[in-house]
């Protein structure tokens, strides 16, 4: 187990950290975090450090939880199409041959516990679902250092409350993910790529149609910058014959053409000391978020109603209008990362429904609340 | 069953107390254990239960009843909620189709109901109504008599009945629906007592003719005689014929209905039949069942088997015969709606759909939810007249949904009850029992008279 | 007055006489759910209408300290629905209005009583249908499949419950009704509807459930291929998966099981088989028609002797109805059965089979099994004669020795069917005790009185407390002591 003191580069959101810890194993992030405990220090984990600026800087911080030396594939049972791998494993790097972890982080550089604990997700969650979808078990130190698994190493399996979805996407505020089972799915043999451009307005027809079609697409993204028409790629992937017949009946519906994944594809749509937006909406609502205001760009998941959105020139009254615009289409809108001055001046999270239910769960897994303070909605 | 294994449990208290009073079944015939140990208790039947569909109550569903009945064998009384409950199943079957472990419940609740007429004191309007009706519907005569709400108040002693059972107010819209769908009673002659098949002869087949259907729909049995001839069958249509004891088997009244099963057998060993075809759904399946019904009777028993696998729907004995009379074209869109005693309790399904699909010119459309009851069952719709309604404002809105021109079915219970619905919701829908469409395209008669029934 | 007259009395006067139920016979009827061995009268049966009226319930209950039991359509198999006899049975069989079907949003919204092919029967006018297909789905419930995340023959490639209720509205254990999820995805939060998916009515209880709506395939194709033995049927199967072919599903069924299902529903599978298997495959007609060729071979390869192609929808419903009924069916053939659901890494499928057959031998019991193959859901059925001696407890010998079977391979105790009463005693078998500490971290943040569906899920009753304070890690050195 390594334990140093915090370098310079060592803050979160500005903050800086006293310690830094670096545990190889499960058992020595337990030992970390038991001694953390002791001490009552409030603890960031830190993955790639990739997402380590989204929310809001934390309360207070002591020690920082590096995982860079947790890593490695610890199983992989192909016949299972299942895997396990450690929670500082770069996603980048995990390799399964004929089968793929159809997790996709749009930030190069992410860890598999990163993507997890933020919940990031890329084009094709259309067809695999996202990384709540994909996890069938998980090992997680608690707060107090306990080690505990929830759910297994079987796709099927209903044994006990599925913990693993309460972790992913909870910000590193109940505790440290160490290591994930995933499901693994073939990588399929052949892909192709039907493109088109539309004007807003028509955008939301497309989608429609490209429902309609019976094609099932693995995604379905769309990007428009600022205001020039939205660019929409649908990805299909399949058999060689599939794909080929599937593009052209795609190709017929768009107007458009056959082709290979644009620039943008699976990228966030801001640069890095940009403000970046999360905006959802209901399937038949997505072209609403289409309509953005002036400086703005937005790009994502069409096929899912999850769209990523730059937002430039007046932030506070661009982010105001996108929520109003989200929460209309029955969705929601989150600034995921901002400048700090830009952070102290808007609501990152906006409304949240069950915020109660929420603390009733960081107060039970957190008492002392100090993992990641205030990080999370509602100042958890 | 395997004794509860509670784990690190405690074995739940028992908050119920001992049972108090006399056990609901008597040796005679109960439910029995066997055939209730054949439920596992899956719920399939839930769904496809009108009760159920209704109430959304567990014991208002077949999988409940059972559970009651098997209370009752453990000693519970049969209280006025256990009887509640097994009165309120109409008896459609439909329980029975779904239960993928065979669970014989039309057995179950027959035995049950025998035992509740015998053993369960109900309170005198009860009795009264019920009086009444047993006392009207297996009597073509009488039924017969009651044509036309007026004549029926006036006529034949049975106002005094009538006035004090309240049954007027109860039997009224049935009847009143009756009436108006029946053709008037001169037009339709009394069928002679055998009728030649048209050219050469493949069977010999009786025909029964029926209460309801030779007091209210006699045109029904005039239809089914021409085709049986027509399709190359002598017809002997014997007199007197009775009631074949269906209503009172359904409801529990046992030796009245093995009185009628008896001098039916009778009746018909003397025609001396190949077959004894039947164009009422609920009669068909309670002659099915008379080896069942006539089981402890030394004399009776072999002969009520002999007689009960000579007994066929009569689309049943038409698709076994297989078509000889050329079918002249019908341009209709029909609906075929299941009458339970025919697709539940029978399995006749599909052999009404191939003859209707046969007739040139026609098309058959299905009714979503075939499975469910429409609150007919007999005199369920009479003794519980507004969940009745409610299941047939049901069938009605997915019959008007298919958009057919013609409802056909095999049950003259179904037809009244289906155009009173039909009729309540505003609808309009011609009416027609499956052998007035067929005898319609043998004879060439077009489709007028068959849109002409209307609701 | 107990609590519970209390309790009756006040809600019949706020909802009405109709919605209770305390006739003694009455609520016999609901003394067990699908795993009828389990018997427990509650103490009342509540039948509300909507979820205010469940919001009521349940306050009333968390008034008055009464323990209470949510029930949908009762065909649990692990005795998840097993009332409390001083407790309150919620039965949600009433509360079955389809709010809303929106194809355009891809979504429905239901109410917890609404059965589950109802959903698809109502969205496929739409070109959509609602993916989850439990064996029950003819009647259970969607409140009931919220509540144990059922899967059905089709997860291997659409998954379970959970990926497809996008929210819910639930009434936590103190009577608040609270929305988890949304219309849209990824709702800013913890996934609290991630974990109250297959909580098994221990978080509360589902009012309102917001589903996905699948698009129908445009293609579907089946496949009954017979086998002699299983593990030909077992190696086929490996075959699929490794030449990276999803179906929609894989199922097998053994000489017992086909020769249930065909005393039930006379499916006419192929004479003589040792095993089938029924291979579905869906999707675009190109992509279904490429790999139909390559499963069918694969069948061929593998010693399928005989090979059937669903040529319509009937000839598809057929090879399922076997399949479908093969429970229920069981009971043709044998007095009494207990369902087992254990999950074993599919791979391990020969081997474990073999293992089970062994025990089965020694105990002098039959063992039929119908299972999930692509996924390693087992459902081994064994079969007994409660009026034969000792027979029942030599069932249940050989069903805990294929949970301990399932648990050595690395599998699970329970793929779909829930933990519930029946699996509670095994719970340890598969979790430390901080495993199940944890979880139940998560049960005292939603029902600290413990009054959500007690006794079920965890092996030991165990109270909450007030919010624990963390135990002190004296054996861990401070990080000052490590520099």
């Amino acid at each position: 187990m390594r334990w140093s003191k915090a370098g310079s580069d060592d803050h979160v959101g500005g903050v800086p950290a006293r310690y830094l810890a670096a545990p190889a194993s499960t058992e020595e992030a337990a030992e970390a975090l038991r001694a953390a405990a002791a001490d009552e220090l409030a603890v960031v984990v830190r993955g790639g450090g990739t997402k380590l600026h989204w929310g809001l800087p934390p309360r207070r911080l002591d020690l920082i939880l590096d995982t860079h030396r947790l890593t490695g594939v610890v199983e992989h049972a192909a016949g299972d199409l299942i895997t396990v791998v450690r929670a500082g494993t770069r996603l980048s790097e995990l390799d399964f041959g004929t089968q793929q972890l159809a997790l996709e982080s749009p930030l190069p550089g992410a860890t598999v516990g990163g993507a997890l604990a933020a919940n990031t997700s890329g084009p094709r969650r259309l067809l695999y679902g996202t990384a709540r979808d994909l996890v069938i078990g998980m090992t997680v130190v608690r707060t107090d250092g306990t080690v505990t698994r929830s759910g297994g190493k079987v796709v099927k399996n209903v044994a006990g409350y599925d913990l693993g979805k309460l972790f992913t996407g909870s910000y590193g505020t109940l505790g440290l993910i160490t290591e994930c089972a995933f499901r693994l799915h073939p990588v399929p043999p052949a892909r192709a790529v039907a493109l088109c451009e539309a004007e807003p307005a028509e955008v939301g027809r497309l989608l429609a149609a490209v429902r309609a079609e019976q094609v099932v697409p693995s995604a379905v993204e769309v990007d428009r910058t600022e205001s020039g028409p939205v660019s929409l790629a649908v990805l299909l992937e399949g058999t060689a014959e599939g794909v080929r017949e599937r593009a052209a009946r795609l190709e017929k519906v768009l107007g458009g053409t056959t082709g290979d994944l644009p620039p943008w594809w699976g990228t966030y749509p801001w640069p890095p000391d940009g403000v970046g937006m999360k905006l959802t909406a209901r399937l038949s609502r997505v072209p609403d978020l289409l309509d953005t205001p002036p400086g703005t760009t937005v790009r994502g998941s069409a096929g899912t109603g999850v769209l990523y959105a730059h937002v430039t020139g007046d932030v506070g009254g661009a982010v105001e209008r996108l929520r109003a615009t989200a929460v209309r289409a029955g969705g929601h809108a989150v600034v995921l990362t901002a400048p700090g001055e830009v952070r102290r001046a808007v609501d990152m999270w906006g409304p949240v429904p069950g915020l109660e239910l929420m603390r009733r769960v960081k107060d039970r897994f957190d008492p002392q609340h100090r993992f990641a303070p205030g990080r999370f909605v509602g100042g958890i | 069953m395997v004794d509860a294994t509670w784990g690190t449990h405690d074995a739940p208290r028992d908050v119920l107390g001992p049972v108090a009073g006399t056990p609901a079944f008597d040796e005679h015939r109960p439910p029995r254990t066997d055939l209730i140990s054949d439920c596992v208790h899956c719920g399939f039947c839930l769904t496809t239960c009108p009760t159920y569909a209704l109430w959304g109550e567990e014991m208002d569903s077949p999988r409940g009843r059972i559970y009651l009945m098997k209370t009752g064998l453990d000693g519970e009384p049969m209280s006025d909620s256990m009887v509640q409950h097994y009165d309120r199943c109409l008896g459609c079957m439909a329980c029975v189709t779904a239960c993928p472990s065979g669970v014989r419940y039309d057995r179950l609740i027959e035995d049950t109901r025998a035992q509740v007429e015998r053993r369960f004191e109900r309170p005198p309007r009860q009795r009264a109504l019920r009086a009444a009706i047993f006392a009207l519907f297996p009597y073509p005569r009488r039924l017969r008599l009651l044509r036309g709400p007026l004549r029926a108040y006036q006529a034949s002693g049975l106002q005094q009945l009538v006035a004090r059972s309240a049954l007027l107010t109860r039997l009224g819209p049935t009847l009143a629906t009756l009436e108006s769908l029946a053709p008037r009673l001169s037009a339709v002659p009394r069928p002679p007592r055998l009728v030649p098949a048209a050219g050469s002869r493949r069977a010999v087949v009786g025909v029964l003719t029926g209460c309801v259907q030779s007091a209210f729909f006699p045109d029904v049995n005039s239809a089914t005689i021409r085709i049986l001839a027509a399709e190359g069958c002598d017809v002997v249509v014997p007199p007197a014929q009775g009631c074949c004891g269906a209503l009172s088997v359904h409801n529990g009244r046992e030796a009245e209905a093995q009185r009628f099963a008896r001098r039916l057998i009778d009746t018909f060993d003397r025609a001396g039949v190949d077959h004894v075809v039947v164009n009422a759904a609920g009669c068909g399946s309670s002659m099915k069942e008379y080896a069942d019904l006539l089981r402890d009777d030394p004399a009776y028993a072999d002969r009520a088997a002999a007689f009960a696998a000579k007994v066929r729907d009569l689309s049943e004995i038409l698709v076994e015969l297989g078509p000889a009379a050329k079918r002249h074209p019908l341009p209709l869109t029909v609906a075929y709606h299941d009458a339970c005693h025919l697709g539940h309790a029978q399995g006749v399904r599909a052999q009404p759909r191939a003859l209707l699909a046969g007739i040139p010119g026609l098309t058959v459309k299905e009714i979503a939810d075939p499975e469910i009851c429409c609150g007919s069952a007999g005199i369920w719709n009479v003794l519980n007249p507004e969940p009745a309604a409610e299941l047939g404002a049901r069938k009605a809105r997915t019959v008007l949904d298919t958009g057919a021109e013609l409802l056909v079915t095999a049950n003259p219970g179904c037809l009244m009850q289906v155009a009173a619905s039909v009729r309540r919701l505003g609808g309009d829908i011609a009416l027609a029992h499956t052998a007035a469409v067929l005898d319609a395209s043998i004879r060439n008669l077009g489709t007028d008279q068959l849109l002409a029934r209307r609701s | 007055m107990t609590p519970l007259q209390e309790l009756a009395a006040t809600l019949r006067a706020a909802l009405g006489a109709d919605r209770i139920v305390d006739d003694r016979q009455e609520l016999r009827t609901y003394e067990c759910d699908g795993l009828a061995h389990y018997k427990v009268t509650p103490g009342l049966v509540v039948l509300p209408r909507d979820a205010e009226e469940c919001a009521l319930t349940v306050r009333a209950c968390t008034a008055l300290g009464v323990p209470f039991v949510a029930r949908g359509s009762g065909t649990g198999l692990s005795g998840g629905a097993l009332p409390h006899a001083e407790g309150v049975l919620v039965v949600t069989s009433r509360m079955r209005e389809i709010v809303e079907i929106a194809p355009a949003d891809e979504r429905a919204v239901v109410e917890p009583g609404v059965i589950n092919l109802q959903v698809t029967k109502a969205a496929t006018p739409h070109g959509y249908y609602y993916a989850p297909d439990p064996s029950s789905q003819q009647i259970c419930s969607i409140g009931g499949n919220v509540a144990e995340n059922s899967g059905g023959a089709h997860c291997l490639k659409y998954g379970f419950t959970t990926n497809h209720v996008l929210g819910a509205q639930i009434v936590t254990p103190d009577g608040a009704l609270v929305e988890l999820g949304g219309a849209a995805p990824d709702t800013p939060g913890y996934d609290l509807l991630g974990a109250f998916v297959g909580s098994e009515g221990t978080l509360g209880i589902a009012t309102r459930v917001t589903v996905r709506l699948t698009r129908l395939p445009e293609s579907v194709r089946t496949l009954l291929a017979a086998f002699a033995t299983t593990d030909e049927a077992g190696a086929a199967t490996s075959a699929i998966i490794a030449a990276g072919v999803v179906p929609a599903a894989i199922e097998m069924m053994d000489a017992l099981a086909i020769e249930a299902a065909e005393a039930a529903v006379a499916c006419g599978y192929p004479a003589g088989a040792g095993a089938v298997l029924i291979v579905e495959l869906d999707g675009p007609a190109a992509e279904v028609a490429a790999q139909f060729g390559e499963v069918r071979e694969l069948c061929e390869r593998n010693g399928a002797f005989e090979l059937r192609i669903a040529a319509d929808e009937a000839e598809r419903a057929l090879f399922w109805k076997g399949r479908k009924s093969a429970f229920a069916a069981v009971g043709r053939i044998s007095p009494d059965y207990i369902v087992q659901d254990g999950v074993i890494p599919r791979t391990a499928l020969p081997e474990v089979l073999h293992r089970i057959g062994e025990v089965a031998a020694a105990h002098g019991v039959r063992v039929a099994n119908v299972f999930h193959a692509g996924d390693g859901n087992l459902h081994p059925l064994v079969l007994f004669d409660a009026a034969t001696e000792g027979e029942a407890e030599r069932a249940e010998t050989v069903s805990g020795a294929i949970i301990d079977l399932c648990i050595e391979y690395g599998g699970s105790i329970t793929g779909e069917h829930g933990v519930g009463m029946d699996k509670a005693k095994y719970m340890p078998r598969m979790f430390t005790g901080d495993d199940l500490e944890t979880m139940h971290l998560l049960r005292c943040a939603f029902d600290p009185a413990g009054l959500a569906n007690p006794g079920k899920v965890f092996p030991t009753p165990r109270l909450c407390g007030e919010v624990p304070r963390q135990h002190s890690a004296t054996d861990a050195p401070a990080p000052a002591e490590i520099f």
